[in-house]
């Protein structure tokens, strides 16, 4: 009797998975990813930041999975959104080299898969907040909506590009140098500018609310959605709404990074008010390492050397965090992973089809993620911020091990690091041998080992790697070199005295002329 | 009337319920695990990229993580002795006055030890019932006066030291373990630890320390128990079955190894069921060594480490824990001291500190219990005989600069692995009395970005900051410097019970000499 009551459970059960199973099927995941910017690898209290107040990226680390070595592409802006976006080394993209700036007349070429058209294809919803920073372009063909995205808010480059006034209430200065030379900062809905300059005191707000209602319509209309929320935050110049100054122990910076971690809570909040919250993979980001240049503003590599602008760890390996609710084990991972991973990732998991014809510079994370198995990805490699086809790869990491070919300093790391590695004074270098580090032992690149006999077959090996990965390298037309002051956005186009009359309150213009 | 009947009733009832269990009634237990030479950067939980500390983290997770708490000194004998008597090294005796701003510790050649006129933590438990055992590195003297069970503890199972050697037993003796009062053996000839780092003296002292609960549990005594193993510090070692799991080397096995310790012993207060009754403190006695390159630990986002008065020198790691006192997964930014330690478990024991005394440890509960912050606490940063640096709420104010002397540092001493902040990592001792070095800590944990003195905010603080330093050497009374003198026979030829053990070396005439201290 017994038995057979348990077997009669057993059966229910068994039903009730493959109702459940199939019920999962007919709603494929939805995706956000959420990319913090300037935001270096000690940044959070979860990587060891003592004076960060992240209360709601702790509850994420807590309860998704902590990348501790986690790569992406390059050490700046632009290329690395090129490579998540894209799965693909920005070198074969074209974003290169450097990054975009208001006037560029260059962008992510149309050719480009992004994550975004490939889930169109696929009948998703897609959008982007924030910053977009792949270029603009004549009248506007390189923005996000171009680009896969159904729809877009944001700043489509970083706030210092463009001149700044206010950066904390009531009317606090911002405590850098913008770029005074530009038009003001616009604020894009879709193709129209609806705001010039952007109010950055509720900019973050507004961001949060766009999210939150864009996850509620979507879960509300029962299509599977991809969320891609770019933030502002923490690059400087740091700002912050009322809520949020002076609440930290890190001065402007931490202000900057609590609005992040606020509104990281709030986009996590909505997803399980709309009830997705067990049916959406999360990632959380950076973009590249920390500003140093800005100094007690800039950011913090935690243990690790340099930052942003280097091919030093600082530079390009960054926090990470991955959720989703009963897919992936809470915990810590040292798996060698890497923003260009999260194209093939979120193919699989969409079931979307792979970017047909084109070479992808990422593997696909589900093993690692949802079975807790080894990554797939033994190798990364490093491209300086400036590539160069003659000079090519900087550093490549195999296993455990870095070997650096070239190394440099940059002005992004500071003038006055206290690492004078860092510096924009260390010149272009070439080691030969590499240097070689073991990350696992040293992961601040201290203690050089290449001189060691014993690592002698490893360099061979690590050469081999670098020569193949060259050999396969086809350079995309570099798209960082034109600029042109009528593709800079500007919601009055024609207006004198540019740029200054570049100003609009929230009524707007069309500024897709396509 | 009724209510408040029901209120006593209701009361009573749980006191019965607990007392069953023992808890409530009992005075409670306290653990200090206090490891040698790891680093803030260390754990898991605080930012360490090698997986080696799962136990450490759960442990954060069901207690207060402590990010701003510090040792009273960079070195291990002066760190010690201030955790054992709440007292500043200066004050206590575990300093030299040989030379100026000199770290100085008690390795066997050493005179001095602890003074019979300070009173340790275990001399006070025991006042109130208590047991205590020390499990590991006690380093507060060799001679036989110094040792742990003529200072309050009941037990002992450790050494006076490091592992340092092997020796040869002729210029310098093997260094002796101790079961309580007595030798047990020697490092290297009874307690072996091999030339590449393999050990299994760490669990040794996790069977200790397990035992030494399950005894005292049974027997229903309040216990201290000071566990102090010393793996971590150079040389390394760890146990065969950890040798090579972790992605650190050596000392990141060790690292392995201490964890399982830490959960073992945790484990152990839940398997008895006497979590709720014992209040158990992680931390480490000073920072990594960076000097020792791969073989050290790390110090996270923080400046130097080991021997220094910047951040990576003195800030540790730091761990409160007990169930259904301490609320679990927080985090307390708290200034806090070991020497706190001393004062917190006093009051724990429900015991007075000392009132003939200037104490400098104070009571942490109230903030770990409520998350209160007192905001006026000050850390002092001591090398040898000077006040280095304080930390006052966000801002550390540094009078004297020094890393090591430019001598030691090009034979290859270096604290500070490779980095270099002019006019701050200074080779020379360099006086800023005048005009304190300011850093805010909570913008720039680094110690990278000066605050100018010219500035308003350099004018504003600083004031307050000198009116609390000029207070605390106005009231500051200088102990008897116990490190100046040094001599090769009161080394361990001999020690209690070496006649048991056939194990008596013949005592050198004395040649008593002021001790050389590098840094």
């Amino acid at each position: 009797m017994a038995a057979s009551c348990v077997f009669r459970l057993g059966l229910v059960c068994w039903v009730f998975s493959l109702i459940f199973c199939d019920s999962a099927k007919l709603s494929p995941p939805n995706v956000v990813i959420l990319f913090a910017d300037d935001l270096g690898f000690g940044d959070l209290e979860t990587y060891g930041h003592p004076t960060s107040m992240t209360p709601n990226l702790n509850q994420l680390s807590a309860s998704g999975l902590q990348f501790m070595q986690f790569y992406v592409a390059s050490a700046v802006c632009s290329p690395s959104r090129a490579a998540l976006l894209t799965g693909r080394y920005q070198t074969r993209s074209g974003i290169w080299p450097g990054v975009f700036i208001p006037d560029s007349t260059g962008g992510l070429q149309h050719n480009e898969v992004t994550i975004a058209e490939m889930l169109k294809a696929v009948n998703y919803q897609t959008a982007i907040v924030g910053k977009w920073h792949l270029g603009v372009g004549q009248g506007g063909k390189y923005l996000p909506t171009n680009q896969g995205f159904d729809e877009y808010y944001g700043i489509p480059y970083s706030h210092d590009m463009c001149p700044c006034q206010v950066c904390f209430y009531p009317d606090d200065h911002c405590f850098n140098d913008c770029d005074v030379q530009y038009s003001s900062c616009p604020l894009f809905h879709n193709g129209t500018i609806v705001e010039q300059p952007t109010d950055l005191l509720t900019l973050e707000q507004r961001y949060t609310a766009f999210a939150k209602s864009y996850i509620a319509r979507s879960a509300d209309g029962g299509k599977p959605f991809f969320l891609y929320y770019a933030y502002q935050h923490t690059h400087h110049p740091q700002f912050a709404s009322k809520a949020f100054r002076n609440t930290t122990a890190r001065g402007t910076f931490g202000d900057s990074l609590a609005e992040l971690d606020w509104s990281v809570g709030q986009v996590l909040q909505q997803l399980r008010d709309s009830g997705v919250a067990d049916n959406t993979f999360v990632f959380f980001t950076s973009d590249n390492g920390p500003s140093i240049l800005n100094q007690n503003r800039g950011g913090s590599a935690g243990l690790l050397k340099c930052g942003k602008g280097t091919t030093y760890e600082g530079g390009q390996r960054v926090p990470a965090l991955a959720y989703w609710p009963g897919k992936i084990s809470p915990g810590r991972t040292l798996s060698l992973a890497s923003s260009l991973d999260l194209l093939p990732t979120v193919a699989n998991i969409t079931g979307a089809p792979l970017p047909a014809g084109v070479t992808l510079d990422g593997v696909d994370m589900s093993e690692m993620l949802f079975h807790n198995k080894a990554s797939q990805r033994q190798t990364f490699i490093y491209y300086p911020v400036e590539p160069n086809p003659k000079v090519g790869i900087f550093a490549v990491r195999y296993k455990q091990y870095k070997a650096h070919y070239y190394t440099q300093g940059s002005k992004l790391s500071g003038s006055s690091n206290r690492d004078h590695d860092c510096r924009n004074s260390a010149p272009l270098t070439h080691h030969q041998p590499p240097l070689l580090f073991d990350l696992d032992q040293d992961p601040g690149e201290r203690y050089d080992l290449s001189v060691d006999k014993e690592y002698s077959a490893l360099l061979q090996e690590i050469a081999a790697i670098k020569e193949k990965f060259e050999a396969g390298m086809t350079w995309g037309k570099a798209q960082m070199n034109g600029t042109d002051t009528k593709v800079e956005p500007c919601c009055n186009p024609g207006c004198s005295p540019f740029p200054s009359c570049c100003k609009c309150g929230t009524s707007g213009v069309n500024f897709i002329q396509v | 009337m009724a209510r408040s009947l029901a209120i006593k009733c209701i009361f009573l009832a749980f006191l019965l319920l607990f007392c069953s269990t023992h808890s409530i009634c009992a005075k409670p237990n306290i653990i200090i695990m206090m490891m040698d030479d790891m680093g803030w950067g260390d754990l898991g939980v605080l930012g360490q990229p090698a997986k080696e500390t799962p136990n450490l983290d759960q442990m954060a997770a069901e207690g207060v993580l402590m990010p701003d708490f510090y040792s009273a000194n960079p070195l291990c004998s002066p760190a010690r002795a201030a955790l054992l008597t709440g007292r500043l090294p200066i004050r206590n005796g575990i300093y030299t006055t040989n030379e100026h701003a000199r770290n100085a510790y008690i390795p066997q050649f050493v005179v001095g030890g602890i003074q019979d006129n300070e009173i340790l933590l275990p001399e006070l438990l025991k006042t109130a019932g208590y047991k205590s055992k020390i499990i590991g590195k006690w380093h507060l003297g060799h001679q036989p006066q110094y040792l742990p069970l003529q200072h309050g503890f009941d037990e002992f199972f450790g050494s006076p030291n490091c592992h340092f050697g092997p020796y040869n037993d002729k210029g310098t003796p093997n260094i002796p373990v101790y079961r309580d009062g007595e030798m047990a053996g020697r490092y290297y000839e009874d307690f072996i630890i091999t030339p590449t780092g393999e050990s299994n003296l760490t669990q040794l002292y996790i069977q200790e320390a397990i035992a030494f609960i399950e005894n005292q549990t049974r027997s229903n005594n309040p216990f201290l128990l000071y566990w102090v193993p010393d793996a971590t510090h150079t040389p390394l070692y760890a146990s065969r079955a950890y040798r090579g799991t972790s992605q650190r080397g050596l000392y990141g096995d060790a690292v392995r190894e201490l964890d399982d310790g830490v959960g073992l012993i945790l484990g152990k207060l839940k398997e008895l069921g006497i979590t709720k009754n014992t209040f158990a403190f992680f931390t480490s006695d000073n920072g990594g060594a960076l000097v020792s390159k791969y073989h050290g630990g790390s110090n996270g986002p923080f400046l130097c480490g080991k021997e220094t008065t910047f951040e990576g020198g003195m800030r540790e790691p730091a761990i409160a824990w007990w169930p259904g006192t301490i609320k679990p997964g927080q985090i307390s930014h708290q200034l806090g001291s070991i020497m706190d330690l001393f004062t917190t478990a006093l009051n724990i024991a429900g015991i007075k500190p000392p009132s003939d005394r200037i104490i400098d440890g104070t009571d942490l509960l109230p903030n770990l219990i409520n998350g209160t912050v007192n905001i006026n606490k000050p850390i002092f940063y001591y090398r040898g005989n000077e006040m280095m640096a304080i930390r006052i709420g966000l801002y550390k104010a540094h009078y004297w600069t020094w890393t090591n002397s430019i001598k030691e540092f090009d034979k290859g001493v270096d604290f500070c692995r490779g980095e270099n902040v002019v006019g701050v990592m200074t080779h020379e001792q360099m006086n800023h009395t005048d005009s304190p070095l300011l850093f805010h800590l909570g913008r720039d944990p680094g110690e990278k970005y000066l605050i100018g003195n010219t500035t308003e905010e350099y004018k504003g603080v600083m004031p307050g900051i000198m009116a609390v330093v000029s207070d605390h050497k106005k009231k500051l009374i200088p102990g008897e410097p116990q490190l100046n003198m040094c001599d090769g026979s009161v080394q361990n030829w001999a020690p209690p019970g070496c006649e048991k053990l056939g194990d008596c070396l013949p005592v050198p005439p004395s040649h008593p000499h002021k001790c050389v201290w590098n840094h």
